[in-house]
């Protein structure tokens, strides 16, 4: 059994799903990763934070720049200038299992269900929410300018963006729901609820 | 690479030291495949005769059609595999390796079939005429019949490579030249059998290096090996895969209709004799260009490294000695090609008119060359810190942007010299657009470093 337990978790964007995430690690008393992943990242490798955040879910790139972005340097596969997505997913991934290593954590996004898939102290939620909520998320947390057509088209260009990021990295689909232990619609429970939830499947699942 | 460490000696180790380093198997293999090209162009030049050089020149467009679906499989297999292997995660790995191959046969079967459907339309459209037009058909329909072991050979190169088996990739890569350069010997000079012979060691030696690689993937210890029940195709996976390989598939087409538009001006303001001149100078291109890929090759993982942790001095370090090496090199063939032609030309033909016209193309052609060195590192400097924009631009702006207008331009007032003269003048000012683009980076970096 491994050392220490994680509790991963994947959201469709504005689901509240990182306010989840603080609840979960506040009861359990853990550290919760979100983009603080990168940072660690970075010192494992190096890098600079820069570099990761350029690559991560949400940045994923369009059309044809995506098309040549990344794959020429190895089009003969006898190099790599570690800049690839590829080689920055990996690095992430290596930052991902030495937190797993030396703490108990929750994780927001990156792949960190699948990065960690052979852990058996892993629980994999997803969370959702009702459009209209999300929407009026989208509203509250931006200025004045956002429209209500634009919060919509927001969520579905993120959503894609994770989406495309998490099947291509993983292989898996991404909110389907045979990937996860549980999902959970925090438009119906709540985020109380939702946090209540996971906190005791954690505890009958990984031996808390 | 199939763990992708971060050697942190990237970012502290001597430069020149790790350029070497890194250089040096980059080389071999740059100098094996063109070798290949100028061994094989040699035993048909001397073994069968001047024509035959055309012919096979001709062929030319349909070859690097052929290689940039290949590149297309291998790239994104290849790409793919690392990433899963990377993630420990063997059994997704295994199926991209299954299905790989089945892409390969598939598309090999197909483009094979379906160009020796339309053989005849498709060797007149790249160049080929009554006389050169059955050396071509000869050498094209056996190189074609085994188009799917060329393809299957070349993708598990890019596989095992990324597997991390670069040693055995370059085995495959060097026993195959060894392999044909023999063959070739055996067939056309002792056989008789004349450019068909050629074709023959090729397919032969790609089967050979084929099965070799099998044995090696075979091996039920290794981390990916052929297994039953992977090679049936798989949407998503086969969908990655394409995505990912499209870019260098179309900088290879993008390559194929260039070679298509020098054989077309070659016949129509010279002659057939031309387009066979045209395969020998392209051979000496082609290696000088390989050797200064090898550095690029090299450059890469060091200049990527430091860019991304923000150690700008060694960026500009590695990039000012790259362009160094770069330059050395196509100094060095500027100067070989430039006052020993014949020595040079002699490697393929004796024929007093082949000779005279190969002897021209090769003087203009290489005109501006010391300078291409530098423009060759400038682009794939931007590649290796993450504009690839800026790179792709460079390339093809001296491969194809600017060649083109001159090609159709050119040869109107200046005949068939106008085809010769458009290779410098499009480097010329494929290096005019590489100084501009790299002058700000280097004061960028500078400012930062």
């Amino acid at each position: 059994m491994d050392k220490h337990y994680c509790i991963c978790i994947g959201r469709k964007f504005c689901s509240g799903g990182r306010n989840v995430a603080a609840i979960v690690a506040e009861k359990l008393g853990v550290k919760v990763y979100d983009r603080d992943l990168l940072k660690k990242a970075a010192q494992e490798t190096g890098f600079s934070e820069q570099f990761f955040a350029e690559a991560d879910e949400e940045k994923t790139r369009k059309g044809l720049r995506s098309l040549f972005m990344t794959h020429m340097s190895s089009s003969n596969g006898l190099s790599n200038n570690y800049l690839s997505n590829e080689s920055i997913f990996n690095m992430q991934s290596d930052a991902i299992r030495k937190i797993h290593e030396t703490e108990d954590c929750v994780f927001i996004g990156r792949c960190a269900d699948y990065v960690l898939r052979d852990s058996d102290r892993l629980l994999n939620v997803f969370i959702a929410a009702d459009v209209n909520d999300r929407v009026a998320r989208v509203m509250r947390h931006a200025g004045e300018d956002m429209t209500q057509s634009k919060a919509l088209s927001l969520i579905e260009d993120i959503d894609r963006k994770r989406s495309s990021y998490y099947n291509y990295f993983t292989g898996r689909t991404w909110g389907d729901t045979a990937v996860y232990d549980i999902c959970l619609n925090s438009t119906t429970l709540g985020y109380d609820k939702c946090a209540d939830i996971i906190v005791s499947l954690a505890k009958e699942k990984l031996g808390i | 690479m199939a763990e992708l460490k971060t050697p942190q000696e990237l970012g502290t180790e001597k430069i020149g030291k790790l350029l070497i380093r890194y250089a040096i198997p980059a080389m071999i293999a740059m100098l094996a495949s063109s070798l290949y090209n100028i061994v094989d162009r040699a035993f048909i030049g001397h073994g069968v005769g001047p024509m035959a050089l055309s012919g096979l020149a001709v062929t030319f467009p349909l070859m690097n059609l052929s290689a940039a679906l290949g590149s297309m499989v291998g790239v994104g297999s290849g790409t793919m595999i690392s990433l899963k292997l990377g993630q420990k995660d063997h059994e997704s790995a295994q199926m991209l390796l299954g299905n790989s191959v089945t892409l390969n046969i598939l598309i090999g079967v197909l483009f094979g079939v379906f160009s020796l459907i339309f053989i005849n339309p498709i060797l007149t459209l790249f160049g080929a005429t009554d006389v050169t037009i059955g050396y071509a058909r000869e050498y094209m329909v056996i190189i074609l019949a085994g188009n799917a072991f060329t393809h299957l050979y070349l993708g598990i190169n890019c596989i095992l490579r990324a597997a991390g088996h670069p040693n055995k990739a370059m085995v495959a890569t060097i026993g195959t030249v060894l392999l044909n350069t023999l063959l070739d010997y055996l067939f056309i000079m002792v056989f008789h059998w004349g450019i068909k012979g050629a074709a023959i060691a090729t397919v032969i030696s790609q089967v050979l290096a084929f099965s070799w690689q099998c044995y090696q993937l075979s091996d039920r210890s290794e981390l990916i090996h052929l297994k039953k029940g992977t090679y049936r195709l798989r949407g998503d996976l086969v969908k990655n895969m394409l995505t990912i390989g499209l870019s260098p598939c179309l900088m290879n087409a993008a390559a194929c209709f260039v070679v298509l538009l020098i054989n077309r001006g070659l016949l129509k303001y010279g002659s057939d004799v031309a387009i066979g001149a045209y395969s020998i100078v392209n051979s000496f291109g082609f290696l000088i260009v390989m050797m200064v890929m090898g550095f690029n090759q090299a450059m890469q993982p060091i200049a990527g490294y430091n860019y991304g942790a923000r150690q700008f001095d060694r960026v500009l370090r590695v990039l000012y000695l790259t362009m160094f090496f770069g330059t050395i090199v196509t100094t060095l063939g500027f100067a070989i090609t430039e006052f020993l032609p014949g020595l040079c030309i002699r490697i393929f033909t004796d024929d007093p008119e082949l000779t005279a016209i190969a002897m021209t193309g090769m003087k203009l052609t290489f005109l501006v060359f010391p300078l291409v060195g530098s423009q060759m590192v400038t682009g794939n400097f931007f590649q290796s810190i993450g504009m690839p924009g800026k790179s792709i631009l460079m390339s093809l702006s001296r491969q194809l942007l600017l060649l083109i207008p001159f090609l159709i331009i050119l040869p109107r007032y200046y005949g068939i010299n106008g085809i010769w003269y458009s290779m410098p003048a499009s480097d010329f000012l494929s290096v005019i657009l590489g100084v501009s683009l790299l002058i700000p980076q280097v004061r960028k970096l500078k400012k930062m470093a």
